[in-house]
């Protein structure tokens, strides 16, 4: 592949052969990032991924079958038992519509495709066109025409960006990423040009992106932001003016028919800036009509003073309006972005997702490879030619390194930025040692001075190559990185993010591969030997996929718009049965699904991930849930004998435990994620009975008993059946309880 | 005797039909079958109402409750048996199985024969205490039938229950009558919700072992006295199944059933233990206080469409239940007893509504209960929720769930009709009609001619 990029680089010379080599390339570029995206069909099946994408899928099913209207109101009642949700106006609808109109336009040209086979694919597809938005997208930045190409190369193989399109991750992101850089190359587009047309494109394309993604306020804020570094830089244009204001009358107008924003553009914190730049460039525009009226210093100075003081009456009204109550403050999610602190102490459900957690230092390489090395130089060389678009790049990598920094899952974002800024780098690089000309001498190189662009340091005199074996060592090296990166890049796109999660895959000694399907094979027990309505709790991660796989009615799922409901659930998984009992009861539950790896080494399961459902719990219920209680008195998360009272009375331990010891012979069982030593007393359980265990014991489902028949509690009901006789009623000490009729 | 063979067979040909609602297969457990005839009158009573009477004893080798996993009885009546252990047929594991398959149990002790073992573990599963040693009589120094037991005092002559809790059927009670207990055991119940005395003793009855304690009876050793005591207790399983507790199985005697009692300084009466025993063990075996629901329907108050699956938030609804009761041979509209309402909940998680259901037609065999309400303004997926759970009347539990959405998109009052939203539209069509009047003006005005 970077043996193709540096076709046009080594120079045919008419213009329509360059174009179509462009094209043919660009084709393959696109090919080749659906291709690798591939990976996970081929060793698995077509088959959607992991949590989120199922619910996606669920919602494309029902858009599909019901129609779009029905899709708009719909009111979901098979999750968040008994709360429901407003579905329909709780979602990004982007991405199903996108898949609904592929799904009904293939129908109407009679090629009859599975949904779920465009869910699956749509993602790789839209790669494809990510990889052309970042070719257009670079070509703005700059004039060498294989940065265009490499940047598209980059793109579409950038793990970064794979982590979230394998074929069958059916996410918001698919789409929203090709509409990020689009929507970005549109922005570029417009502020070049100062075109009220591709302003408004760029609008409409942010009116998608708000419809696909909640990242849309990453766009949001970033136009706003390079709009005000531009004024700053005091590169105020009409062009600037006409393509701002453009983009954000149409663009919010756009985003607020969608139902999940509505009015939050004028009413949260997040969209305040786009607002407040908004009427800064009326100012600004006012200001430069008055001042192309009438001249003056000192008028301009006082009008200066002006603007600064109503910029900062502004941020004053806004903070007032904040603390009134007509402005919604930062959500928690936008406050763990400033204060990585934040979410751990107050929003635990927050912290709990792993998505969520700060990058660590290795994953940058990881995602990007080389890329995250030749990303510096290609910001460098942005401010060596510092026009409108180049601070753009400027300013989309500060905000894009920060947040990637701050949120693995923002990694997503800071892909385009690096591909374009790394291109630019590598482009140079080919451009100057690929070329056959010897350099000129560097007396003639004395270009005219450039006076707007560039920082004053960076205007150095131009050096030329003059060694061929320069030439041939530094594109040679340059070559063996890029190998490095497809190799790379291969590697951790099929061992890496080509997982589906649903179904795991272990090496069996022979090196063939064996799966593990414990997942589908209990969805599919649920599916078929439980009621069409049957009550399920299990822990929110679980939620989309019993939805989508077994298609029964859960608590809580992924959608976490309701904290109390989930702490709820916490609270009656780690709580004693007598405790729980009462809550699945009022819950209508009917049978509790756990996972538990103890068995297989499967370290994700629901015991690692307890002590956030304490934490969640404690959160509303201080009193009787408490975190203290599950620690050992010298701080230790134990599962073995040496575990707490409260940690083997709760519902959790119980039902991971119960019965496991009996698959090992005496004094043997062992926890292989944990690894320790079980007891051989197992758990006994009273209000619940094992329903079903999957073949490695990953998933066990626990029916909820009803109330005893006959009116004795559970623990008696059970010693009862177990033959255990009821000790003389008789045989009483103290005063005699009576009965009061 | 003869006579009333012939009477009873006559009735069993004109009640063959009519059975109880719980089915025909009665099993009477008793040490012996030919002990059989001196509960001539009461079997033959109830073999008039339609039961298809077997009689077994422990001791039977054939004797099984369940077979193939089905119940092979409807209905079991144990009368005493000298039998420690009742084998293991009948242990206390197969009879709450029995209780569990909704089948029905009457259970009539004596003090003159230990209760089994088998049956005592059954009564404490169900929070029924009997009296030490399985032996125990309840005598009554002042309620005593002078003729039988003027020594011993062991026959006890109560007066028949009236109004026994607020509320409540009247199945048992037989105002003015009085009933004979001979050789009762007394039981003492716990506070189990499913429990109900029928007959408590007096405040001056007691139990005592006459065995061991018939000199002395220690304060500490007192098993029961007074009230506490219970001479025939009911419970009614969460299933409907019935078990009842008759403290003496001797007054379903033959010599018991319409024996003459006098009390100390009373008259000698007729005792109503025939109508007593009748009524006993036909709300034991389901031919009384057994509830129907024939049906629930819930609309829109402007709709057609029966039991939508999903409403909107404020709609407005009704409700209607339709009830029968069984009254031995025929089922007739239930009415519900004095100071008792029947009550709808709407509920999710907790109830929005409860509201109290009015009779709204009655029909031969059914009475028409409804309500209309309006749906509260909270969506979700919401229960009609008719919880009727009364001692004596087998438990109606109705749940009808059904969604309730928010508002379509399209269901909200346009723009036009709220008032608030006036001086908005007005600034629209301000703006619109400004922006076409400015171009008008701009593209018909004559271009100022160059002047410079």
């Amino acid at each position: 592949m970077a043996a193709k990029t540096q076709g046009p680089a080594v120079g045919y010379t008419t213009e329509s052969t360059r174009t179509l080599l462009r094209v043919v390339i660009l084709c393959f570029i696109a090919a080749a990032a659906i291709s690798s995206r591939l990976f996970s069909v081929i060793r698995f099946e077509s088959i959607i991924h992991e949590f989120d994408p199922w619910f996606n899928f669920r919602a494309t099913k029902y858009l599909v079958a019901n129609g779009f209207h029905k899709f708009w109101d719909w009111f979901d009642d098979r999750t968040w038992h008994p709360l429901g949700r407003v579905t329909g106006g709780t979602l990004y609808p982007g991405l199903m519509v996108t898949s609904g109109a592929i799904y009904h336009a293939l129908r109407t040209l009679t090629i009859p495709v599975d949904i779920r086979n465009i869910c699956v694919l749509l993602a790789p597809a839209c790669s494809g066109l990510t990889a052309f938005a970042t070719y257009l997208l670079t070509n703005e930045m700059t004039t060498s025409p294989s940065a265009g190409l490499l940047a598209a190369v980059f793109m579409g193989i950038a793990p970064g960006y794979i982590s979230r399109s394998v074929a069958g991750s059916y996410d918001n992101e698919a789409i929203a990423i090709f509409l990020l850089v689009f929507t970005f190359y549109l922005w570029i587009k417009a502020l070049k040009l100062g075109s009220m047309l591709w302003g408004a494109l760029c609008a409409l394309f942010y009116g998608y992106m708000v419809a696909s993604w909640g990242g849309y306020a990453f766009i949001t804020c970033l136009l706003p932001v390079h709009a005000l570094v531009l004024i700053c830089m005091g590169r105020y244009s009409t062009r600037l003016y006409v393509s701002y204001t453009t983009w954000y009358a149409l663009g919010t107008l756009a985003s607020m028919q969608i139902p999940f924003v509505g009015f939050l553009p004028i009413k949260t914190s997040e969209h305040m800036p786009a607002l407040g730049i908004f009427g800064f460039i009326q100012l600004i525009g006012f200001i430069q009509y008055v001042r192309s009226a009438i001249s003056g210093r000192q008028f301009q100075t006082f009008l200066v003073t002006i603007l600064v003081a109503t910029f900062g009456l502004g941020l004053l009204g806004l903070v007032a309006l904040t603390s009134l109550g007509y402005v919604a403050p930062w959500s928690g999610r936008f406050y763990s972005l400033w204060d990585t602190g934040y979410a751990k102490i107050h929003i635990p459900i927050i912290a709990s997702v792993s998505e969520h957690q700060p990058t660590a230092w290795p994953s940058f390489f990881f995602d990007l490879n080389f890329l995250i090395w030749l990303f510096p130089a290609g910001v460098y060389l942005c401010f060596q030619d510092l026009k409108d678009e180049h601070v753009f790049v400027v300013v989309y990598a500060l905000f894009g390194s920060y947040f990637a920094g701050v949120m693995v899952r923002l990694m997503l974002t800071l892909t385009p930025v690096v591909c374009v800024a790394a291109a630019m780098a590598a482009s140079q690089i080919l451009d100057t040692y690929l070329s056959w000309k010897s350099a000129t001498p560097p007396e003639e190189q004395e270009a005219p001075k450039k006076v707007k662009g560039g920082l004053r340091g960076s205007d150095k005199p131009n050096v030329g190559i003059y060694s061929n074996l320069t030439k041939v060592m530094v594109s040679g090296s340059m070559l063996v990185y890029l190998l490095m990166f497809v190799s790379h890049c291969t590697w951790v796109t099929s061992n890496a993010y080509s997982s589906p999660s649903v179904v795991l895959a272990s090496r069996m000694p022979d090196g063939s591969q064996h799966i593990i399907d414990d997942y589908r094979e209990a969805y599919q027990w649920l599916r078929q030997n439980t009621k069409e309505d049957a009550k399920i709790m299990s822990w929110w991660d679980y939620g989309y996929q019993i939805g989508g796989m077994a298609d029964r009615p859960t608590l809580v799922d992924n959608n976490t718009w309701n904290n109390t409901h989930i702490a709820t659930v916490g609270k009656a998984m780690s709580s004693r049965e007598e405790v729980s009992y009462p809550i699945m009861r009022q819950h209508e539950v009917d049978y509790v699904l756990v996972v538990f790896g103890a068995l297989l080494g499967y370290s994700g399961d629901d015991i690692n991930k307890f002590l956030w459902m304490v934490r969640i719990a404690e959160g509303i219920w201080p009193d009787e849930v408490k975190e203290r209680d599950f620690f050992t008195p010298q701080g230790e998360y134990r599962v073995d004998e040496g575990a707490t009272e409260t940690m083997k009375n709760s519902l959790m331990y119980k039902m991971s435990y119960y019965n496991y010891a009996s698959l090992f012979p005496a004094g043997q069982a062992a926890d292989r994620v944990r690894g320790v030593r079980i007891p051989d007393q197992g758990p006994v359980l009273n209000t619940l009975e094992e329903a079903f265990t999957s073949e490695n014991w990953i998933i066990r489902i626990y029916k909820v008993k009803d109330l005893d028949n006959i009116g004795r509690d559970h623990a008696n009901a059970a010693a009862f059946e177990r033959g255990q006789k009821k000790k003389k009623p008789t045989k009483k000490r103290g005063a005699r309880v009576l009965r009061v009729d | 005797m003869w006579s009333l063979l012939s009477v009873a067979a006559a009735l069993f040909a004109a009640a063959a039909s009519a059975v109880s609602t719980g089915g025909s297969r009665l099993l009477v457990v008793l040490d012996d079958v030919a002990e059989k005839d001196t509960y001539g009158q009461f079997l033959g009573d109830l073999a008039a109402r339609g039961f298809d009477v077997s009689y077994e004893t422990p001791r039977s080798e054939g004797l099984t409750l369940f077979h193939l996993g089905e119940r092979k009885y409807d209905h079991l009546l144990f009368l005493p048996s000298k039998v420690k252990g009742l084998g293991p047929n009948l242990t206390p594991n197969r009879l709450v199985d029995f209780v569990n398959a909704q089948g029905n149990i009457l259970v009539a002790l004596s003090s003159t024969v230990p209760a089994s073992t088998s049956l005592v573990s059954l009564l404490s599963e169900l929070d029924v205490s009997l009296p030490i040693e399985r032996t125990g009589t309840v005598v009554d120094h002042f309620n005593y039938d002078t003729v039988s037991a003027a020594e011993s005092h062991d026959v006890l002559v109560l007066d028949a229950p009236s109004n026994i809790r607020p509320g409540l059927k009247s199945y048992f009670e037989l105002p003015g009558g009085v009933l004979a207990f001979p050789h009762a055991v007394g039981h003492v119940l716990g506070s189990g919700p499913l429990l109900t005395p029928v007959v408590r003793a007096p405040a001056t009855a007691y139990s005592y072992n006459p065995k061991e304690q018939s000199e002395i009876l220690d304060a500490d050793e007192l098993f029961a006295a007074g009230q506490q005591l219970a001479l025939v207790s009911v419970l009614q399983a969460r299933n409907s199944a019935r078990v009842t507790v008759l403290g003496s199985a001797e007054m379903l005697q033959d010599k018991w059933l319409d024996a003459k009692v006098t009390r100390v300084g009373g008259k000698n009466v007729k005792a109503d233990n025939k109508e007593f025993a009748r009524r006993v063990s036909g709300w034991t075996f389901q031919e009384i206080g057994v509830l129907r629901v024939n049906g629930v329907e819930h609309q829109l108050q402007e709709s057609d469409e029966l039991n939508p699956e999903i409403y909107r938030i404020k709609n407005d609804v009704s409700y209607s239940i339709s009830l029968s009761e069984y009254s031995w041979d025929k089922w007739v509209p239930f009415t519900l007893p004095e100071d008792d309402v029947l009550q709808l909940e709407f509920s999710m998680l907790s109830p929005f509504h409860r509201l109290d259901l009015a009779r709204t037609g009655t029909t031969d065999d059914a009475a028409v209960y409804g309500v209309s309400f309006t749906l509260p303004d909270q969506h979700g997926i919401f229960n009609f929720k008719v919880n009727y759970k009364r001692s004596f009347l087998t438990y109606v539990e109705e749940k009808n769930t059904v969604s309730v959405r928010h508002f379509a998109h399209d269901e909200w009052p346009r723009s036009f009709v709220i008032s608030g939203a006036w001086p908005w539209i007005s600034g629209i069509g301000a703006t619109v009609s400004g922006f076409v009047g400015f171009c008008a003006i701009w593209m018909y005005s004559k271009p100022a001619g160059k002047k410079n």
